[in-house]
C-alpha cells in the first residue's frame, strides 16, 4: 500500500471550488490557483494505485476536498452494492474529505447497471425506499451523505409528490444533507414546465451544504445536462436567487465533457466567488 | 401503475435491449414538445453515449483501427451482450476483446481482439496497486541450496499478453504521439509482451521465449527451479541470473517466498 498521509479532515468552505479533472492536475499542482476547494468523482479513485492517487494525494495537501459519487444508485431496488460502499468508505478514510455526496436517482435493475442518473417516480413507495437505502449507506460509510437533485427529461404519471418536496422529505427523514444543483433545477424546470423559484422556496436552507453549477446543451426540444459548456445566464441568475435565499454555500463548477483549459474553468469559479462575496457583504 | 421494481426492470430493458419502449411509455408524461417515446429516447441516448465514451477512453487503438461509426456499433452490441455489472463505469469493458472475437462484423480484423486485450491490460496496469521494489539484500541472504525452491510474485501492475499478430507494432503506430511509417506487416509474426508500469507510465516490452517461459512459470506460482527448467526448454542458452536481475530491478518481480521460511519481500 502507498504510505498514508496523515491529516485532519478539512471542512469545505463556503467558497467557489472546481471539479478536479485529469487534464488539469499537473497545472493545479504547479500553479496552486486561488480556489476554495476541489471535488472529485469518487469512483475515479476506487482503483488501487497509479497517477490519479498520486495527484490527489498531492492536491489534497493544498485544498479541502469533496467526494462526489455517481454510481451508488441509492434509488435502485436492486440490492445495495455493499462492495461499492466499502470502497467509498476506504476512500473517505484515506482522504478525509469535508463532504461526501451522491445523487437522488437509480441506476440498476435485473442484474445490470445503466451507469446513468435515472429519475425516480416521486411516490411514497420510492420515498420510503430511497430513505431506507440512504440510511443503510450512511451507516456503512459512517458519515452523513449529501444528496443531489438530478436533471430529468421525463416525469412519471404516477408521481404524487413534487420533486422539491420529495428532496426536502428525503433529507428530513434520512438525516442526509442536500447538494443543490442549480443547473439541474433550471434544466428540469424548462423540460417539465415548473417555476424554479417554487423549487428554491421549498428547499430547507439549513440542510443545503453545497451547490453545483454547470452548463447544459439545448437540443431545441429539451435541455440536456452535459457539463460541457459555460454556466448559462439564466442559471447564474437562479444561483443569485438561491444564495440570497439559502446563504453562501460551497459552490462547485462542474465541467466534465469538452473540458476547457484550466483558466476557463477558474474564470467560471471566480464568477461564483464574486456572487458569494456580494452575499457576504449584504449579510455583514 | 407499476411498482418501483417493475418500473426499474422495464426501464432497464427499454434502455439496453431497445425493446421499443418495453411498455414504459404509458407511465410517462408526454407534452412540452416531446412525447413519451422521445423522452425515453433521450435517456437511451445518454446511457449508450456513456458506454461508448467509456470504451473510447480505454480502447483508443481499436477506435483508430476501426473508425468511430464501426466502433460505436460494436460498443452498442457489446453492451447488450455483456451488460455493465458495476455502478463504477471504470469497471466496464473488460470483455471487449472477447466480444470482438465472436462478433461477426469484426471477423475480418483477426488481430483486433488481441489489440483490445492489450489495451485492457494497459488500463489495468495503469491503476494497479503500488508495491515497493524487492529488497535485493533479503534475496542475497537466501542460502544457495534454497534458491531453487523459491517462488516469486509478479507486480500486480505487470501483465503478460501473447498474440499470433504483431500487436506491439500495431499499438505503437496507432499512438496519438506517433509520427512515422504507419504500415504494419500482419505476417511479421506474433508478440509476447510484458505490460508493466514504471514511474507511473505503462511500458510494453517484448519477451524472448526464455524470458516468457520463466515469467509465466513464476506468475503461476511455480518454483524457480520449475520455471527455470521450462525457460531452458524454450532457450537452452538462457542466462537465469541476468534475467532475474533485469526483472527485479525493472520492478516486474516484487516478492519472493521460501516455503520453508515464510514470506519475504
Amino acid at each position: 500500500m502507498a504510505a498514508r498521509t496523515v491529516r485532519a479532515p478539512t471542512p469545505v468552505p463556503p467558497r467557489a471550488g472546481i471539479g478536479l479533472r485529469a487534464p488539469h492536475c499537473r497545472d493545479i499542482v504547479a500553479s496552486r490557483p486561488d480556489i476554495g476547494w476541489v471535488e472529485v468523482h469518487s469512483e475515479n479513485y476506487f482503483v488501487d494505485g497509479g497517477q490519479p492517487h498520486q495527484f490527489l494525494e498531492r492536491i489534497r495537501l493544498d485544498y479541502p476536498l469533496s467526494l462526489h459519487g455517481v454510481g451508488l444508485g441509492l434509488g435502485s431496488t436492486a440490492p445495495l452494492d455493499v462492495g461499492h460502499l466499502r470502497k467509498l468508505k476506504r476512500l473517505s478514510e484515506r482522504y478525509e474529505p469535508g463532504l461526501v455526496s451522491e445523487h437522488l436517482c437509480w441506476n440498476a435493475a435485473g442484474g445490470r447497471h445503466l451507469n446513468d442518473l435515472l429519475p425516480l417516480p416521486y411516490t411514497e413507495e420510492a420515498l420510503a425506499h430511497v430513505c431506507r437505502r440512504i440510511d443503510e449507506a450512511q451507516n456503512i460509510i459512517g458519515r452523513q451523505l449529501l444528496i443531489e437533485n438530478v436533471s430529468s427529461y421525463l416525469q412519471f404519471r404516477h408521481s404524487t409528490i413534487p420533486e422539491w418536496e420529495f428532496l426536502a422529505e428525503v433529507s428530513r427523514r434520512s438525516g442526509s444533507a442536500i447538494l443543490l444543483d442549480v443547473n439541474n433545477i433550471h434544466v428540469s424546470a424548462v423540460n417539465h414546465g415548473f417555476d424554479p423559484s417554487t423549487y428554491l422556496a421549498a428547499v430547507p436552507a439549513a440542510a443545503v451544504r453545497e451547490i453545483h453549477l454547470a452548463g447544459f446543451d439545448d437540443t431545441g426540444a429539451c435541455l440536456i445536462d452535459t457539463h460541457g459548456t459555460p454556466v448559462a445566464a439564466e442559471v447564474w441568475s437562479l444561483y443569485r436567487e438561491a444564495v440570497a435565499r439559502i446563504g453562501p454555500r460551497p459552490t462547485l463548477i462542474e465541467w466534465d465533457t469538452d473540458i476547457p483549459p484550466l483558466d476557463v474553468l477558474l474564470a467560471e469559479a471566480s464568477k461564483a466567488a464574486v456572487i458569494l462575496a456580494q452575499i457576504d457583504a449584504v449579510a455583514a | 401503475m407499476p411498482s418501483l421494481p417493475e418500473l426499474q426492470t422495464a426501464f432497464a430493458r427499454a434502455m439496453i435491449e431497445r425493446a421499443e419502449d418495453a411498455g414504459i411509455a404509458e407511465w410517462i408524461v408526454s407534452g412540452r414538445g416531446l412525447d413519451a417515446q422521445a423522452r425515453i429516447a433521450v435517456y437511451r441516448n445518454n446511457v449508450l453515449s456513456n458506454y461508448r465514451a467509456a470504451l473510447r477512453e480505454v480502447y483508443p487503438v481499436v477506435l483508430a483501427l476501426t473508425g468511430q461509426s464501426f466502433f460505436h456499433r460494436a460498443a452498442d452490441t457489446y453492451v447488450s451482450r455483456y451488460p455493465s455489472r458495476s455502478g463504477d463505469l471504470n469497471d466496464f469493458g473488460g470483455e471487449f476483446g472477447d466480444f470482438l472475437a465472436e462478433w461477426e462484423p469484426a471477423a475480418q480484423l483477426a488481430y483486433l481482439p488481441d489489440v483490445a486485450r492489450l489495451e485492457w491490460a494497459v488500463e489495468c496496469v495503469l491503476h494497479a496497486m503500488e508495491i515497493p521494489p524487492l529488497d535485493l539484500s533479503t534475496l542475497a541472504a537466501v542460502l544457495p541450496e534454497e534458491l531453487p525452491a523459491l517462488r516469486f510474485g509478479l507486480h500486480p501492475a505487470a501483465r503478460i499478453i501473447r498474440s499470433p499478430y504483431p500487436i506491439l507494432r500495431i499499438w505503437q503506430v496507432n499512438q496519438s504521439d506517433y509520427s512515422g511509417d504507419q504500415s504494419v506487416r500482419l505476417d511479421a509474426g506474433g508478440d509476447a509482451l510484458l505490460v508493466v508500469r514504471r514511474n507511473g507510465a505503462v511500458e510494453l516490452e517484448s519477451l524472448q521465449p526464455g524470458a516468457l517461459a520463466l515469467l509465466r512459470g513464476l506468475a503461476t506460482d511455480h518454483t524457480l527451479a520449475q520455471a527455470h527448467a521450462a525457460a531452458l526448454d524454450a532457450d537452452p542458452a538462457l542466462d537465469l541470473t541476468a534475467l532475474l536481475q533485469q526483472h527485479i530491478l525493472g520492478g516486474t518481480l516484487v516478492a519472493f517466498r521460501n516455503d520453508r521460511q515464510g514470506v519475504a519481500t
